[in-house]
């Protein structure tokens, strides 16, 4: 149908190693890209502000946290803490008066740092004794956060981010805002898909499926796997940065706490391990699935006078919320990437489905 | 065969001395040594358990020796780490296999080319400035592998979906597509029938004559062995037992009774005399 294969044939090798070698995809990720640059003059100001730029965070992260789940295989439970990291010292910077580009970037590389310190753990231990050594990081780094007023203003405190400007222009107002989400979302996401098919992925690759294999044609497993939490804490270093910055304006502490880490770990898993496209499907369901659902169990309990009581409508959401993610584990463990790959291969050579490999 | 070709001709490629391996209380090697010259089909052979695979480990720097020291292309390498060995143009296979799963056998055989490229994570982000070009070239080689070894029809599937046979090309065309000096098999030729047989020997044939590998294999089809095979030494709990021209290594009797048992090697030798 739309996804037609046949009569395609790439003779270079660039061609047939492009990002999306079919012309359908090709023209759907343009057509994508295109929506997400119109938005703001198409999409009315409260959902541009309130779904839309937490989507394009949230996903940032998810794909951050993604190269690491994913890619190289390392589970990790501190992500939140990592991108607190970023995002502390980057607001410090620009309180201090150095420009929002730098302090984005030495965010990044702070985060980086200290995730790799607590990276260096998954040289030694792997799976469930990994998941403990990066949970211990998001309690150390919250507890540091709180306990030293120069970091954080005081335990209650919120530090308020001054205005700043990206690449000259200042960021005021919903539309700039936006756009540097954006930015920040199209740069990491161009890297995660341009890592699949460059050495680097495939070396990362290589080590998360046989390590001792990996090393036997020349990669460095020690390096790698150190490689792998620096580039991953990089980006949620400059996320966290971004996260302050353009959407919450103010930072606290407990914007960054464990249920951050676990809703991101979730979104990897929900979406797809190892799927740039499952990570933005994993942070829109995650986001918006709790609001979905309320506004669900509202419309039951006006519309047909169910005897909902406040409470049972405050927590039926979070009840239906952990079933359906316990769903995906069960039915579908590589998550809704997997659901529309299997959608894509349906069309791919529809109405022949015999010809389905 | 067209090359001229002659062993123990060229430099020496690996030298081992007086290799000693513990696992607990056993005694896995007890003091082998062995070389392999440029240019040789060597074969390393044995019962189950003698230390051929414990053996290879050690000079790929899996298992640093107890004692003893391995010395590859006149460097000493004993405890050296395994991707160093690799950086230094030795590449190997294992019994098992060791395939990465969920990825094409095209990327497999790509992973072969680690040593020959920069990976970095900024050559990720600009690939179209940086990395593309290292990439296509790269690509070349891997094809003029897969041609080599006739995987055409199958680069795109993923290795965990081919038949153990097929998976079995693809781990060697691995180890070639690193242009190794010295490569080694372990086993190349395990639960395949006569026909896979021939196909891998003929490829290692002309791994050796056309793309200038030394071999060191391991393997169990004596047949093969003896066809192939420039010289061999067969290892019995962790030592050796015999040396030399495959056939007569073969015959030895020492080598008959480890293989045969006591009873069967006299009758054996009652036969052959």
């Amino acid at each position: 149908m739309f996804y037609r294969r046949a009569g395609i044939r790439h003779t270079r090798y660039q061609d047939e190693r492009q990002l999306w070698p079919l012309p359908f995809d090709r023209r759907l990720a343009i057509l994508i890209f295109l929506l997400a640059l119109a938005a703001p003059f198409i999409v009315d100001r409260l959902y541009l502000v309130s779904y839309l730029l937490p989507w394009i965070i949230w996903s940032t992260a998810a794909l951050g946290l993604n190269f690491l789940m994913g890619g190289a295989g390392q589970i990790h439970l501190g992500y939140g803490a990592v991108m607190a990291i970023g995002a502390y010292c980057s607001v410090h910077m620009v309180r201090a008066g150095v420009p929002f580009e730098i302090a984005m970037i030495a965010g990044g590389l702070l985060s980086a740092a200290v995730g790799m310190i607590f990276g260096a753990a998954a040289l030694r231990v792997k799976g469930l004794y990994l998941a403990m050594a990066t949970l211990a990081m998001q309690y150390i780094v919250d507890f540091v956060i709180i306990q030293f007023p120069a970091i954080s203003g005081g335990t209650q405190a919120t530090i308020q981010v001054p205005r700043v400007s990206f690449l000259g222009v200042p960021i005021v107002g919903d539309r700039p805002t936006y756009y540097v989400a954006l930015f920040v979302c199209v740069v990491v996401t161009l890297f995660m898909l341009n890592v699949r098919r460059s050495s680097f992925g495939r070396a990362l690759a290589a080590v998360r499926e046989k390590d001792y294999a990996a090393a036997v044609i020349g990669v460095n497993t020690f390096r790698y796997k150190l490689l792998a939490f620096w580039v991953s804490s990089f980006i949620g270093g400059v996320v966290g940065s971004v996260l302050a910055v353009c959407y919450y304006r103010a930072i606290s502490p407990d914007q960054f706490h464990l249920d951050l880490s676990i809703s991101l770990v979730a979104m990897v898993i929900v979406g797809g391990l190892g799927s740039v496209l499952g990570s933005f499907f994993g942070a829109a369901l995650i986001l918006f699935a709790p609001i979905l659902l309320n506004q669900f169990v509202g419309f039951l309990s006006s519309e047909f006078g169910l005897a909902i009581t406040s409470d049972l409508r405050s927590h039926l959401p979070l009840m239906l919320y952990g079933a359906m993610i316990v769903g995906f584990l069960l039915w579908e463990p590589l998550g809704l990437a997997k659901i529309y790959a299997n959608m894509r291969n349906y069309f791919l050579v529809w109405p022949f489905r015999h010809a389905r490999q | 065969m067209n090359a001229p070709h002659q062993a123990g001709a060229g430099a020496r490629i690996v030298t081992c001395e007086n290799i000693e391996r513990s696992f607990g209380g056993l005694r896995a090697l007890k003091g082998v040594g062995l070389h392999v010259d440029e240019g040789e089909i060597f074969g390393l052979v044995g019962p189950n358990g003698s230390g051929k695979t414990t053996m290879v480990n050690v000079m790929t720097g899996f298992y640093p020796p107890d004692a003893g020291t391995v010395t590859l292309f006149g460097q000493d390498v004993t405890a050296v780490k395994p991707h160093r060995i690799a950086e230094m143009g030795v590449a190997r296979t294992f019994q098992n296999l060791a395939l990465f799963r969920g990825m094409s056998v095209l990327d497999n055989i790509l992973l072969g080319r680690h040593t020959h490229m920069r990976p970095s994570a900024l050559g990720s982000l600009f690939y179209w400035l940086w990395a593309q070009k290292e990439e296509l070239a790269n690509r070349r080689v891997v094809e003029e592998i897969i041609e080599f070894m006739q995987l055409e029809d199958i680069r795109d599937e993923p290795v965990e979906v081919i038949p153990i046979g097929l998976q079995k090309r693809v781990e060697l065309a691995r180890a070639l597509a690193a242009e190794p000096r010295f490569l080694i098999l372990d086993e190349p030729m395990a639960g395949m029938n006569q026909e896979e047989k021939e196909y891998i020997a003929r490829f290692i044939l002309d791994a050796r004559d056309e793309r200038g590998a030394t071999i060191l294999i391991i393997e169990h089809h004596m047949d093969v062995v003896t066809a192939i095979c420039d010289r061999v030494i067969v290892l019995s709990y962790g030592e050796i037992i015999a040396e030399g021209e495959p056939r007569e290594a073969i015959a030895d009797p020492k080598v008959v009774k480890a293989y045969l048992g006591e009873r069967a090697a006299k009758r054996h030798a009652g036969v052959a005399a």
